[in-house]
């Protein structure tokens, strides 16, 4: 299939991996971000351990290209600069101990049946 | 002189400029163009590994994707700065992005477009010193670090 056929398709990222797995955090951004770029809707989910890394001061203390000033939180705000909406998990919050106001600038805040209707109504589902 | 460097980016002068989405316009008639990164785009993104191009044919609006091109560090659109049909693509380039970062000016070029209405679009651009102030204004905004040496650079004049 062309990749113009691809323009305007819908596509969900989820992230269970924070600030404990660096390396596990780069790569659904920049797919993310990839995506944007190639016309689509593109969403990415933080959920279970993937939700630390959206806490205030957080990610900027990862650091994941050596000798570069790219750390994580500079991927977020390159990811939404790319118009990737940014979503977190309601039960994941408390399983952190972390209140709305904790959160990054930028981020909205859904529950456990929305997840379900994004997944449904999304043309792809990548899982991290 | 035909081109200037600022901050070591050069900027041709003879070329037009959306300088938001860092693109450059060579006129070639009344309504083709030919189009590619600047140079500061280049440096901006890192050495290029891999840059796919919209295909022959593809109707954009202006602002929409040409092309994706990624880096270690970078993936994002090169967005069109005018609205119109693709009509020539780099084939060189989807075996080796990397030639926008030697000569984004030449041999990099990104695609050739017939667009819908030129002049309009053109004035919308900027060019010749206009365009040497607006980079020197948004490489000081946007704390731009220095470019490196591109291919010919001496040799636009």
């Amino acid at each position: 299939m062309d990749d113009e056929d691809h323009e305007g398709k819908k596509i969900l990222v989820i992230q269970t991996h924070g600030v404990a797995t660096p390396t596990r955090t780069y790569s659904p951004l920049f797919y993310a971000m990839a995506a944007a770029a190639m016309e689509m809707e593109v969403m990415v989910w933080f959920t279970m351990d993937g939700t630390n890394q959206l806490k205030k001061g957080e990610a900027e203390k990862v650091q994941l290209v050596k000798d570069s000033n790219v750390n994580l939180k500079t991927m977020l705000e390159m990811t939404m600069d790319s118009e990737v909406e940014l979503r977190v998990c309601q039960q994941s919050l408390e399983l952190w101990d972390m209140k709305p106001e904790d959160l990054i600038d930028g981020v909205e805040i859904l529950g456990a049946t929305s997840i379900i209707d994004l997944a449904l109504n999304y043309d792809h589902v990548m899982y991290f | 002189m035909a081109h200037e460097k600022v901050n070591g980016c050069v900027i041709l002068k003879n070329l037009h400029y959306n300088v938001e989405n860092n693109t450059w316009v060579r006129v070639i008639d009344d309504s083709t163009v030919v189009i590619g990164m600047t140079d500061i785009a280049q440096n901006l993104a890192g050495p290029l590994l891999h840059a796919k191009t919209k295909k022959v044919g593809t109707v954009r609006k202006q602002g929409k994707p040409i092309a994706t091109v990624e880096s270690g560090k970078y993936v994002g659109p090169v967005k069109a700065p005018v609205a119109g049909e693709i009509t020539k693509i780099n084939d060189a380039l989807s075996g080796d992005a990397g030639m926008i970062n030697r000569s984004p000016y030449n041999s990099g070029w990104i695609v050739e477009m017939k667009a819908d209405n030129l002049a309009d679009e053109l004035s919308n651009m900027v060019s010749g010193d206009d365009a040497v102030a607006a980079y020197k204004e948004k490489i000081e905004r946007d704390n731009i670090q220095a470019c490196e040496q591109i291919e010919g650079a001496d040799t636009y004049d």
